[in-house]
Order: C-alpha cells, then structure tokens, then sequence
C-alpha cells in the first residue's frame, strides 16, 4: 500500500516535470526568436524543477491529477489548475508548431504561378519517353514482386516463432518470442527509404538495392500481421489435432496452417500493393526503377516527362489497388 | 473387468487461483459409458482434458491403460494420445479442410511427419478414412468443405476423426451441448454404438439427465470439483438432482 503511494508520487513528479520542462522550453524558443535574447538551457531545467515542486506540493498539478487520486474530483475541468495547464500547453504547442513548421498561408494563394511548369508538363505528358518510361515502370513493379516474394517464406517461418500461443510458455521460448517481435517491430519502424540509403551504398545505386530495402521492411511487417494472425486462430482444432497424439510440427501444420493460409495470401497481395507504391519512393533514394527516372527528369526540370511518369505511377497504383482489393475479397470468403 | 482409468486424489489449480479439482478419486472400468454431470464451472472439462493431459495437473495420480500420464512426455504421452479419441462441444474440426482430411488427421498419432503430409496418396489410410465416414453415414460428404455441414455432420465427423485412431477410451466434452435435441439422440447413438459394439469405454458430459439414462451405464456428478454422487443413472431422483444442480433446478425432460 505505502509502495504504491510512493511509486504513483515519483511517477506524478516526472509527468510534472516534463510537463514544465517541456512548456518552459517552448517559451525559451518563443522568447529567443521573438526577442533574439539568449536564455540559457539551464534555465529551462531550473525553472521546470521550481514549478514542479510548487505546484505538486500545491497538490493541483497535472500529474497530481493523473496518478494520486484525490476525493475532489467532480470539480469542473475548466475549474481546475491541471485542466488550465492543459489548455495552455496544447495552445503553446500550436504556435511553436507554426514557427517550426513555417506556415505560411500568403505565399499559398499568391505563387501559384511557380508551379505552373510541373502542371502544363502533367496536362501535356511527352509521350516520347513512353518505351523507356515503361521499362523504368517494368523494373519497379517487378522489383517490388520480388522483394515480396523472397520476404514471404522468411517471414512465414518466423511468424510461428513470433506467436505467443506457439511458443512453449518457458524462458526459452519467451526470449524467442520477444526477441523476434522486437527486431521485426525495429525494422519496421526504421523507413525503406532509410534502408535503401543503407543499401544503395552496399550494393550501388539501382534495382536490387531498392529490393533489398522493400524485401526488409515486408519481412518485418509480414512477420507482424502473420504472427498476430497465429495468435488469432480458432484454438480448438490446435487441441484436438493435439489429443490425437500429434506432433508439435504435426499440430502446426493440419491444425494452425488451414486455419491461417488464407489471410496470409491476403496480407501478402496487399503487401505488394504497398511495396509498388513504396519502389517508387525508394526509387528516389537510389532504388531504381521509375523513381529514380522520376528524380532525374525533375532535376532537369522537364517538366512534360515529370508529366508523363506521374500519370503512369498514378495508373499501376491505381490497378494494383483494385485488383488487390478483389483479390482480397475472394480469399475472405474461402 | 480391468480399470481402464484409475484416478487417485487429482488436484488442479489454475494459474489464476480457481481451485477446479479438489481431490478427484475415479475409477473407471473398461466398457463402461460413463456419464459427468454437474453445472458449467463444476470441473468437468478440467477432468477429462487431465485425462489426457491437453490440461497439466497440479497434484495426484492418473494411470490410463496401466500407463501414467501426469509423468508421460514426448513419445510416450504421444503413445497414450493416440488410444484416447476426444469429442468437443465444439467439435473443433478443421473447417477450411474436407471432411476427409479431417478423418484422416486422427491418424496422426500414429506416423511420422512426412507420411502425414502425403496422407492422400496413402491408399490404405484414405480406405479406412472412408470407412469410417460410411460409419457415421457421411461417405457423400468426404471431399465437402467441414464448414459448409450442418452441426450434427460435423459432430460425425468427429466422431469418425476418433474412431480414425482406433481407440480403447473415447472422451466427450459435451458432445451434443450445441446440437438440436433431436441430433442430439443421433450423435449420441452412435457413442452408444461405439459403446456396445466396439467395446469402447465412453466417459461424456452432459446435461440432460434423460440421455443419462438412455445411454449411461454409469453416472458421476460434480459440484464445485468434487465427486458427489456416484451410481446407476436410475437412481437420479428429483432429490439426487438437485443436489447435484442447485435447489432451483428442475429437470428439462427431452425425448
């Protein structure tokens, strides 16, 4: 009981503490670009502390609110400290975001002239480039099926060791289980674009560096949404393939495998979908293909090739995603 | 008559804490059909997956066919399995798969793993897949999708899974509690075949007392993980059932 008082008392002072921190920092930056005076960082850290002390003290701060309850807590939001601080900080943040950001609404309506190049280039596509623009097109659609591909088998064997409901419920079989759902879950979260910089410097700008990237990336995902999968099947058959005397292999074929075959399928087209959009992106980046095409003619600043490959990427998108969505929609119903 | 199953003082406590068997003692003869009554949370689905540990126990002895199961691991709890068919309320097949395939998944206790991935073109095994579907009246239905019979086709199936792998003990888990009343009496004829004809021991939950009596040669009733009462089903009056069920029960008849 006193444990809990102290662990919801020191977890009530870090909220505050950041909080404070965090309001203070965003005034430094207002004050120091609005009136170009230098304040210290170590203000932002002094101050921070001195409020939080006072008003956790004061026992009417934000954290106080989240962590210790109190008896008092029909008073009105709009009549209390945490709810004004709130308010406050939502509203400090907007204004630091317009800075950051450098929002700014006049140049929007009056230069829209700037743009005129790339859009008389996008209603008068030069279709000179088309043959070469659709083998740029041919490598990026296929570079994204074989990134797919090689990710489906990879990921279809961890998948079974990243769900909870197959690993054995021993330390052995926990550490597997964490240590594969965290790497899947840091590959994903790192961008292809950022792995096709990494690979378009290990194996050269091109092609198979952009499937390289994708093929990372839908590994991981894969591993992700096939895993969880797993974790969502019907558990009866699983006990009684079970109780016939089947093998552990043996139960995870008949019982967890039909169970589980077709929304693998689905994932996996909606997977490719997703990776023909994103070769383009990578293609940017050094991942060939019709990005890099894209990139090129942009630099050169013709405008009437930009025109023509952006209505082609506009097209295969666009057919992928119907296709997909009907192909999906079949494997549901199986 | 030999004991097929000797249970000896058998606790289970779930990692929770829910204390689901108190000390259950039970022997079972072999030919026996024996029924479990008692209300949904008694430890009836606990006992018969102790049986043949789909459940791990907490303490106490079970010996199946002179065999010890709460000690059988890898190969020989696989050995134990096999000779123990299971039934579920749920039936629990493989429904994307045809009925067939099902049947033949109650072989897999017997073979090793790559026998079992080229089961079709075993033409032996599909034979007696076959046989067994004729048995339970579904030979037209073999290459059907599971999901699309009906509850009472899917049940036989089951049955006909069980029967796949040739077993001394067949454990039912509410076998009929999702079907019609009158699929009900057909599943439960054919245990009571399997029963009578094959000499199998049959250990069912059930609800109602009237199929208790019509197929029961053997009643014991739970409450709250404990054995209370043991006997022939005719001697369930209102009295027995009631203590069994609560004082607010009363008997569904179904015909």
């Amino acid at each position: 009981m006193k444990n809990n008082k102290i662990k919801s008392i020191i977890q009530a002072f870090f909220t505050d503490l950041l909080f404070w921190i965090y309001l203070w920092g965003c005034f430094l930056y207002l004050i120091n670009s609005w009136f170009e005076i230098n304040l210290k960082t170590s203000f932002v850290i002094i101050a921070g502390l001195i409020f939080t002390i006072f008003f956790l003290t004061a026992g009417i701060s934000l954290g106080r609110k989240i962590f210790v309850p109190t008896k008092f807590t029909n008073i009105r939001w709009n009549k209390t400290f945490w709810g004004w601080s709130i308010i406050v900080v939502l509203a400090v943040t907007f204004i630091v975001g317009w800075k950051l950001v450098e929002v700014n609404p006049y140049k929007f309506f009056t230069q829209f002239k700037n743009a005129g190049g790339i859009m008389s280039g996008i209603f008068n596509p030069n279709l000179d480039i088309l043959i070469m623009s659709l083998t740029a097109l041919a490598e990026t659609i296929y570079l994204a099926l074989l990134a797919t591909l090689f990710a489906i088998p990879i990921a279809f064997v961890l998948s079974f060791f990243a769900a909870r409901n197959l690993m054995p419920k021993t330390i052995l079989g926990n550490a597997v289980y964490v240590i594969i759902r965290s790497i899947a879950t840091l590959f994903r979260s790192i961008e292809a674009i950022v792995w096709a910089i990494i690979f378009s410097v290990w194996v050269g700008i091109g092609p198979f560096a952009g499937m390289l990237a994708l093929m990372v990336h839908s590994i991981a995902s894969l591993t992700k949404l096939y895993s969880e999968q797993i974790e969502n099947i019907d558990t009866g058959p699983v006990e009684a393939i079970k109780a016939t005397g089947a093998t552990t292999l043996q139960v995870w074929i008949f019982a967890v495998i039909p169970q589980i075959i077709s929304p693998y399928l689905a994932f996996t087209i909606y997977r490719w979908d997703i990776n023909v959009r994103m070769a383009t992106i990578v293609g940017f980046v050094g991942g060939g293909g019709i990005g890099l095409m894209l990139l090129q003619q942009q630099q050169l600043l013709r405008w009437h090739n930009v025109g023509l490959i952006i209505w082609l990427i506009a097209a295969v998108v666009w057919i992928m995603d119907m296709t997909s969505a009907k192909v999906r929609e079949k494997l549901v119903e199986m | 008559m030999k004991n097929i199953i000797e249970i000896k003082n058998l606790h289970k406590v779930y990692a929770r804490g829910t204390h689901a068997l108190k000390g259950i003692n039970l022997n079972v003869k072999e030919g026996e059909f024996c029924i479990l009554l008692g209300l949904s949370g008694s430890g009836k689905s606990t006992l018969l997956r102790c049986m043949n540990k789909l459940i791990d126990s907490t303490s106490g002895e079970i010996r199946i066919c002179d065999e010890d199961v709460v000690s059988a691991l890898g190969n020989n709890l696989r050995r134990i399995r096999r000779q123990i068919g299971m039934i579920f309320q749920q039936f629990n097949l493989i429904k994307n798969l045809s009925a067939l395939t099902n049947v033949l998944t109650g072989k897999l206790g017997y073979v090793s793993l790559g026998h079992s991935i080229m089961f079709t073109q075993h033409k032996d095994d599909v034979n007696i897949a076959r046989d067994n579907l004729k048995r339970v009246g579904l030979l037209d239905f073999a290459n059907k999708k599971v999901k699309n019979l009906s509850g009472g086709q899917q049940q036989r199936v089951a049955i006909a899974r069980a029967l796949m792998q040739n077993p001394k003990l067949i454990l039912a888990d509410e076998p009929v509690a999702s079907l019609d009343p009158a699929t009900a009496d057909s599943v439960m004829k054919y245990l009571g075949e399997l029963n009578k004809k094959d000499n199998m021991t049959v250990i069912c939950s059930l609800h109602f007392l009237s199929l208790a009596r019509k197929y029961g040669t053997r009643v014991v009733a739970l409450k709250d993980g404990e054995i209370v009462f043991e006997g022939s089903p005719k001697e369930i009056d209102e009295k027995k059932f009631q203590e069994i069920y609560g004082e607010d029960a009363e008997e569904v008849e179904i015909k």
